[in-house]
């Protein structure tokens, strides 16, 4: 629905542009708000994905440097510690993109099937 | 070692990648070919062609050599190289890709509406091509000297010429087509040797030099961290990539948002195995390498492993191996650089015309050609680490505020950009001069994002809000555009 008349009348202070009924002004807001709510719901998911993978990483990192022997047992001449440190933090990033990008799918799937019952 | 080796390693690659870019000319007409290959290029393909632009100098030679040199730190320089893809992932992919611009500093523009934050955008977009672009030829340098003998300014030369000659005549698409090719080509470089080199020393000859313990010491473990600089290194790592000018233009190349993102995913895997032959060929060279730390040329560790663990035939061929993958890390990373500063500066000074573009190409490549002359590189990995920590403390807070936070302003993100870039800039020189004198303070100038970034925010933030008539009236329209899905 797109209202292709010609702003008429003197007015002008409105920065909202002219619709003709307030049927459409209703329908969209509500589009106005499903975006918002799907901008919060990709934010919400994006920052949560990246704390737990700063999470991770960290409790990682202390198990590395904690969990006692781990310098001192060797894997083909190299510390394990080291060898973990060099390999592991990897799988961890490729397996948390891997969930983001469905999960964001998902909310962009939510979006649509919102959008299109209008 | 045989300088017919390097010459043969050398002339290959650069003949390779010419040959690849002038066959892609063919498909290039357009303007819009030109720039970003007419979006058609496949999620594959796409990150193939992100991997063979993002590994760089630092990535290919840098981190082994950091290994030997610094030990077990010299390990969260790939985790933050590839975690940045994350974070990319994240906060920036699909939104990027569905803002419809071309360039850092149209993405500015569109989302803010302003001629002034666009400008601001290019002149850092250029300063951090510019300084990324100089490691690369420094690291060409020293490849030359080792494998030729010949003087060190003749390998930035000779790179600087190639990408010029082939950016300028081909453009993005045949770009894509090398990149894609140079991301195989630095892996295969990397992986045979690394695997050969493991079949031999398995075999127990040569003896590593150093026992394991003697070369793997506790000090140097990941026991014993340095949290500051551990923690501000990945701030500036993970958040920098959001904004290198050469790896956002790549995205604009898929077809859609999606894509977008499956294309990141896929980087993330290219990244994360290409990275373990770079820290098996470093653990390699603590045990049976340790002298090259003490003679300052950590750098080369990888050109020379290989001759020193198996002379002879089969020594030769690997030795071809890796200096040709060198020398593709340092083409294609120069290349992707420069076709995004000379699309910026085409753009904003020449009137985006493809004369104009291949005019900017040159430009683009001189000036770092000259600074690198006149500079010496002070370890590869270690100075690209400063261009992220710049870029995260200039272009990072503007991408995701401006993606994800209607607020912004073209007030605040003007005096967000220029406090990072005052602040970060100021730290990254002032350290090296203040080491010696100040200790204390030195690590906090010589990594600087843990505290520039959360300032430049706070900048961009409080401005912002002090200016909130200067809120962009298109904003909620933009937005929507960013974060709503394609049909």
């Amino acid at each position: 629905m797109r209202v292709t008349a010609p702003r008429t009348g003197g007015g002008g202070t409105s920065a909202r542009p002219l619709r003709s009924s307030g049927a459409d002004d209703a329908a969209g807001d509500i589009a106005a708000v499903y975006v918002r709510s799907l901008i919060r719901s990709q934010l919400r998911l994006a920052v949560t994905v990246a704390i737990g993978f700063a999470v991770a990483t960290v409790l990682f990192v202390l198990a590395i440097a904690f969990v006692p022997g781990l310098d001192d047992a060797y894997l083909a001449g190299v510390p394990v510690s080291w060898v973990l440190l060099g390999a592991g933090v990897y799988p961890l990033a490729i397996t948390v993109g891997a969930l983001y990008l469905r999960a964001a799918g998902r909310n962009e799937a939510r979006y649509r099937s919102l959008a299109e019952d209008e | 070692m045989n300088p017919a080796i390097g010459y043969t390693a050398i002339v290959a690659v650069a003949l390779a990648s010419a040959l690849i870019g002038f066959y892609g000319l063919r498909v290039s007409r357009t303007t819009s070919d030109f720039y970003v290959a007419s979006r058609t290029v496949r999620p594959w393909w796409n990150a193939s062609a992100i991997g063979g632009e993002y590994l760089s100098a630092a990535s290919f030679l840098g981190v082994a050599g950091l290994i030997l040199l610094t030990g077990s730190s010299a390990l969260w320089f790939p985790i933050g190289y590839t975690g940045g893809y994350l974070m990319l992932l994240l906060f920036v992919a699909a939104p990027l890709r569905r803002s419809g611009a071309y360039t850092i500093p149209d993405f500015t523009e569109a989302r803010l509406e302003s001629q002034w934050a666009r400008r601001v955008t290019s002149l850092l977009v250029i300063v951090i091509g510019w300084f990324y672009i100089v490691p690369q030829l420094q690291g060409a340098a020293l490849t030359v000297r080792i494998t030729t003998g010949l003087p060190s300014w003749a390998g930035s030369l000779a790179v600087a010429v190639i990408v010029a000659v082939v950016v300028a005549a081909g453009g993005m698409r045949s770009i894509t087509f090398v990149q894609a090719f140079q991301f195989w080509l630095k892996l295969t470089a990397l992986a045979v040797p690394v695997i050969a080199l493991l079949l031999v020393v398995g075999g127990g000859e040569p003896p590593a030099q150093l026992t394991p313990a003697e070369a793997f010491p506790a000090s140097a473990g990941p026991g014993e961290l340095d949290v500051y600089r551990t923690v501000s290194l990945m701030v500036a790592l993970l958040l920098g990539t959001l904004g290198l000018p050469h790896v956002l233009v790549r995205f604009y190349t898929n077809p859609d948002g999606v894509a977008a993102r499956r294309t990141t995913v896929i980087v993330l895997v290219l990244l994360s195995v290409f990275y373990l032959f770079p820290t098996v060929f470093g653990f390699l060279g603590r045990a049976f390498a340790p002298d090259l730390a003490a003679s300052g040329e950590a750098d080369a560790l990888i050109l020379l492993l290989p001759d020193r663990l198996v002379p002879g035939p089969l020594g030769d061929v690997l030795t071809t191996l890796v200096i040709a993958g060198a020398f593709a890390a340092f083409l294609s990373t120069s290349s992707g650089l420069v076709i995004s500063l000379a699309g910026v500066i085409s753009q904003d000074l020449l009137g985006g015309s493809v004369r104009g573009f291949r005019i900017a190409a040159i430009v683009s490549t001189i000036v770092p050609l000259i600074v690198a002359l006149a500079t010496e590189s002070s370890g590869l990995a270690g100075s690209v680490g400063l261009v992220f920590a710049f870029t995260a403390s200039t272009l990072c807070p503007i991408l995701i505020l401006g993606i994800w936070w209607r607020g912004l302003t073209s007030r605040g993100a003007i005096a967000g950009m220029l406090t990072g870039a005052v602040l970060s800039g100021a730290a990254i020189l002032g350290g090296p001069l203040v080491a010696a004198s100040a200790p204390l303070i030195a690590p906090f100038l010589e990594q600087p994002a843990a505290w520039t970034v959360p300032l430049a925010v706070i900048v961009t933030v409080t401005v912002s809000r002090l200016d909130r008539r200067g809120t962009p009236p298109g904003t909620d329209a933009f937005l929507t555009r960013l974060h709503v899905p394609e049909r």
